[in-house]
């Protein structure tokens, strides 16, 4: 209860200081159409040269591409804000001040920010969704909505967990934004199936920086495609990966409590 | 009734990378580092009663803010213990930071787009504030710190001590037992820093507060703290009355007299030396036990017109102190 206050008088702060700059909510909503515009176009274009790519249909590929831009506006909303600012917050000296709060300090750093109008990608991202699902004719029952829901929820979780670990590196290093552009040159390769990258990088991208849990393995799931590993994998990976990267959090935050001065 | 701070033995001491100047130094770097062990707090000892006003003194890079990051919790120390209100800072736990405050004048917490009113909204949730608590303190807070509308003024448009007043109140909404700050007044204009002063004065008075507070300012500390903790690389060289601190490290006074005509200087026996003649204005320095007899030596040899007598002042007196020499 205490935390969904805290959470949402964070939300309260962000909605007002995006609204505070009107002519940026717009430009950047405008850059949100766009974006998602070129992506599906682009797709299009693909699929005007073949029927199939690597087994997928274009409706399958523009689920898909859905689920990226979903994925993407929720991190883009909710989880890069707030995990961006322990960057800077950490080579200004203020994160001293998230660290007085008598609050978990993950809790806050990961809560602390919110970009309202990324909200857009989400939409968008689930009208394509839809409009794919519905071009498939396909047919939805309750336990696909679901299972779909807790897949997606694993790769949301597997993205947070990799994005906080590369945040916490900020303790050792100060400086990390390249680090977390490394991220973004991976997460990009989702808006594909990894089906259609080679052997080593899909292993790459299913393994190590596990990009297809989160793209690939929910489109196949509500697409009715055969899944590329066992479904119940994802929300699994996502706890393990959410357990370890706070873990790793609380070793960086020992390490700032014991090294800085 | 226990110290509300009591400190014993701190030692904080952390490995900085260290390497030269130039290309080549930063080149080799890269590969491998250099470290130096910093000893920036070194076996300090002292406790804090309730209600107390205590102001820490030091040069740069004395220890001053180490020591209160270790008592705000945010340092695990090296060695040693501290006990605040019961607790040990660096668990960190919530009962302990929701009863105490730092407050660092070189760093912000508010939100800089939006107007302070909003920033405190967080943070009431953040501490779980009473609605009715909340509106009692940031009612007190307003009237001490006179806020008027700066509170509904997006924060980048205020001036900078407006600033420091709005993130003192946000700092303080919680009502903290304790308060450690840091350069309160670092900065500012000589009248904020007054405005300043007389806040943590009358916020003491009101609330009964426990302050430790850093300055650079020998304003801030003459007109808040009665006792003082001086420390320089780490070690505590004074703790105790500001008066003693004149007494131990400057034990004697400064008679300046101005004469009516000018005339030779008189023989003062060996026990005064005199600092400066200017015109008709004479300044000599006695021991404190000698200046009386010099006094009465001035006036019974001298056409005087004027006389005083005082002590040293404060800035030079910690400057003796801080370069380790007596007078």
């Amino acid at each position: 209860m205490r935390i969904l206050r805290i959470v949402a008088a964070f939300l309260r702060a962000a909605i007002l200081k995006e609204t505070a700059y009107r002519a940026e909510l717009v430009g950047n909503l405008f850059r949100s159409v766009i974006n998602i515009a070129v992506a599906v176009g682009g797709l299009a274009v693909v699929f005007s040269h073949t029927s199939e790519l690597s087994g997928w249909r274009l409706e399958q590929a523009m689920v898909l591409l859905g689920v990226y831009y979903l994925v993407q506006g929720v991190v883009q909303t909710a989880l890069s804000p707030s995990l961006n600012e322990v960057v800077t917050e950490v080579r200004k000296g203020t994160f001293d001040y998230v660290l007085l709060k008598p609050v978990p300090s993950l809790l806050l750093s990961s809560t602390r920010r919110f970009v309202v109008w990324h909200i857009a990608d989400v939409l968008l991202g689930g009208a394509i969704i839809a409009i794919g699902l519905i071009r498939l004719e396909a047919q939805i029952t309750f336990g696909v909505a679901a299972i779909f829901a807790g897949v997606m929820v694993g790769g949301i979780a597997i993205v947070f967990s990799i994005w906080l670990a590369l945040t916490t590196l900020v303790f050792w290093f100060v400086r990390v934004e390249n680090i977390t552009m490394i991220f973004q040159l991976f997460f990009d390769t989702g808006r594909y199936p990894v089906e259609i990258y080679p052997f080593w990088l899909r292993s790459l991208l299913t393994f190590v920086f596990p990009v297809a849990f989160i793209t690939t393995v929910p489109a196949q799931t509500i697409t009715g495609r055969e899944p590329l590993v066992a479904i119940w994998l994802a929300p699994l990976i996502g706890a393990l990966a959410l357990l370890a990267a706070a873990r790793f959090w609380r070793i960086g935050l020992s390490r700032y409590t014991s090294a800085s001065s | 009734m226990p110290p509300d701070v009591s400190v014993r033995n701190l030692v904080k001491h952390y490995v900085v990378p260290e390497r030269a100047g130039g290309l080549r130094a930063s080149f080799r770097s890269v590969l491998r580092r250099k470290h130096r062990l910093v000893r920036a707090v070194d076996g300090i000892s002292f406790e804090v009663d309730r209600g107390e006003v205590v102001g820490f003194l030091g040069p740069n890079g004395a220890g001053k803010t180490t020591a209160l990051k270790v008592l705000s919790g945010l340092l695990h120390p090296t060695d040693g213990q501290v006990d605040v209100l019961g607790f040990t800072p660096w668990d960190r736990r919530a009962e302990y930071l929701s009863r105490i405050t730092l407050i660092m004048g070189q760093r912000q917490q508010l939100f800089w787009d939006l107007p302070a009113a909003d920033s405190f909204l967080v943070n009431k949730a953040v501490f779980g504030i009473d609605d009715a608590v909340y509106t009692r303190t940031v009612d007190l807070l307003t009237e001490l710190l006179d806020l008027g509308d700066l509170l509904t003024k997006p924060v980048r448009q205020l001036s900078l001590g407006e600033r420091m007043k709005v993130e003192l109140a946000a700092g303080l909404l919680h009502g903290p037992r304790v308060l450690f700050l840091d350069e309160p007044t670092i900065g500012l204009d000589v009248t904020m820093q007054q405005r300043i002063r007389e806040f943590v004065t009358a916020y003491n008075a009101e609330t009964g507060a426990t302050v430790l507070l850093t300055s650079h300012y020998m304003a801030d500390v003459k007109a808040l703290a009665r006792r003082v903790i001086v420390i320089d690389k780490g070690r505590l060289l004074y703790d105790g009355a500001l008066d003693g601190l004149v007494q131990r490290y400057a034990p004697h006074k400064t008679i300046t007299v101005h004469l009516e005509r000018e005339t030779d200087l008189p023989d003062l026996n060996g026990q005064a030396e005199v600092l400066s003649v200017e015109g008709l204005q004479i300044t000599v320095r006695a021991g404190k036990d000698d200046a009386p007899e010099v006094t009465g030596r001035l006036l019974t040899q001298l056409p005087i017109a004027d006389l005083s007598v005082e002590d040293p002042p404060l800035e030079e007196v910690i400057d003796q102190v801080f370069r380790g020499e007596r007078l």
